[in-house]
């Protein structure tokens, strides 16, 4: 016997959470940004670049850094002058709309017109979990090697803008940013890929344009 | 690497579906559809299905996934179908490229992001499992 059933989807909750963020953030004017990317590749470092050019502009900008554990990245943002936030995911490899939700209650969200939210490090299950916001950054960098949109094709084939970052090392680990961008291109016509140096700040202003910020 | 909490959440969905309507026999398979664009890896869901299962009524019953393709509708032409994939040489699996196949498009995924129990394989000739339904 062959029983046909619809248990609906245990990720439709993911989406409905995701879709009640979206709207708390809409109604509020907040745009948010959910910062994806591999490990140490720059996500911290490029949303305070980012921070510091949009409040050059009079914009607010606060950044929930969501990690396994420890408040590094918190304490980071803090230190940058931005209201900040951070979730620990105890073992959890992303975050999820759910956590983010509690977030955005806990969150003083009064004011603020951007709102990046720093996902914990991983290429990966990122992908499969959408927070609600209006955008999706992944931030790679070279050190990385040249390979990795072909290591994590899912990724980048379903997000709109990536930075690779570190291009001011480039040269010394001998990687072309050119060949991860055109990896990108290949899997994602419409994206936007913006090479970056979050050190120097090369690149940020592009970025920002990239996201509508 | 969230095999594990959605394989608990099927696994939950399945026992109140169960306690419901309970099974005439033993459950010898449980059948599954995941979308394509998942980042899940089948084989340690089967794995995390073996063990959290294990002293429910579904013990010892198999996981069958069967992967759905990707779908997409454009706005700007009105397609609505399946993706082209990125196949050649240097790519580790046929890649599905989420763009409209037939103007270029930008286009909204339709399908391939679900994760549900479709089906079960039930042996009338084998009375229920003992254990928890809960
Ligand atoms: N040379 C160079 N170093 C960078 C650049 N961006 C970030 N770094 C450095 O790389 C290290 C990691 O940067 P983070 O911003 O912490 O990276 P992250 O992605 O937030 O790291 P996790 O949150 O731990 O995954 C730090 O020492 C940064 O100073 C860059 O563009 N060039
Ligand atoms: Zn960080
Ligand atoms: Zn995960
Ligand atoms: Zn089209």
């Amino acid at each position: 016997m062959h029983d046909t059933l619809g248990f609906g989807d245990v990720l439709k909750r993911q989406f409905e959470l995701a879709e009640r963020n979206y709207e708390l953030l809409k109604d509020r004017g907040i745009r948010a940004i959910n910062v994806m990317g591999a490990i140490g590749s720059g996500k911290t470092l490029l949303i305070i670049r980012m921070a510091e050019r949009l409040k050059a502009k009079g914009l607010k900008v606060g950044a929930i850094a969501g990690d396994v554990a420890g408040d590094d990245d918190y304490q980071r943002f803090k230190a940058a002058g931005l209201p900040a936030m951070s979730i620990n995911t105890g073992d959890d490899c992303h975050l999820d709309a759910h956590r983010v939700g509690h977030a955005l209650t806990d969150f003083p969200l009064s004011g603020v017109n951007v709102l990046f939210i720093e996902n914990v490090g991983n290429l990966v299950c990122p992908a499969d979990f959408p927070l609600g916001t209006e955008g999706d950054l992944v931030v790679i960098s070279v050190t990385e090697g040249d390979d990795m949109v072909r290591k994590h094709p899912k990724i980048f084939a379903q997000t709109d803008v990536v930075a690779v970052n570190k291009i001011d090392l480039a040269e010394i680990v001998g990687v072309d940013p050119q060949k991860l961008v055109a990896d990108y291109r290949r899997l994602n016509p419409h994206g936007r890929a913006v090479l970056t140096d979050a050190k120097s700040g090369r690149g940020v202003e592009e970025l920002l344009a990239a996201l509508g910020l | 690497m969230h095999e594990y909490s959605l394989a608990q959440a099927l696994l939950e969905g399945l026992l109140a579906h169960l306690r419901e309507h309970p099974a005439p026999g033993s459950i010898a398979a449980v059948h599954v559809r995941q979308g394509e664009l998942l980042v899940l890896s089948t084989e340690a869901l089967r794995e995390a299905w073996r063990i959290l299962t294990e002293g429910t009524v579904v013990a010892g019953s198999d996981l069958v996934v069967e992967r759905v393709p990707a779908k997409v509708r454009c706005p700007g032409c009105g397609y609505l179908g399946p993706v082209r994939y990125l196949a050649e040489e240097g790519w580790h699996f046929a890649v599905p490229v989420l763009a409209c196949p037939r103007c270029g498009g930008r286009a909204e995924v339709v399908e391939g992001r679900d994760l549900a129990i479709v089906g079960l394989s039930v042996d009338d000739a084998t009375p229920p499992r003992p254990g928890v339904a809960a």
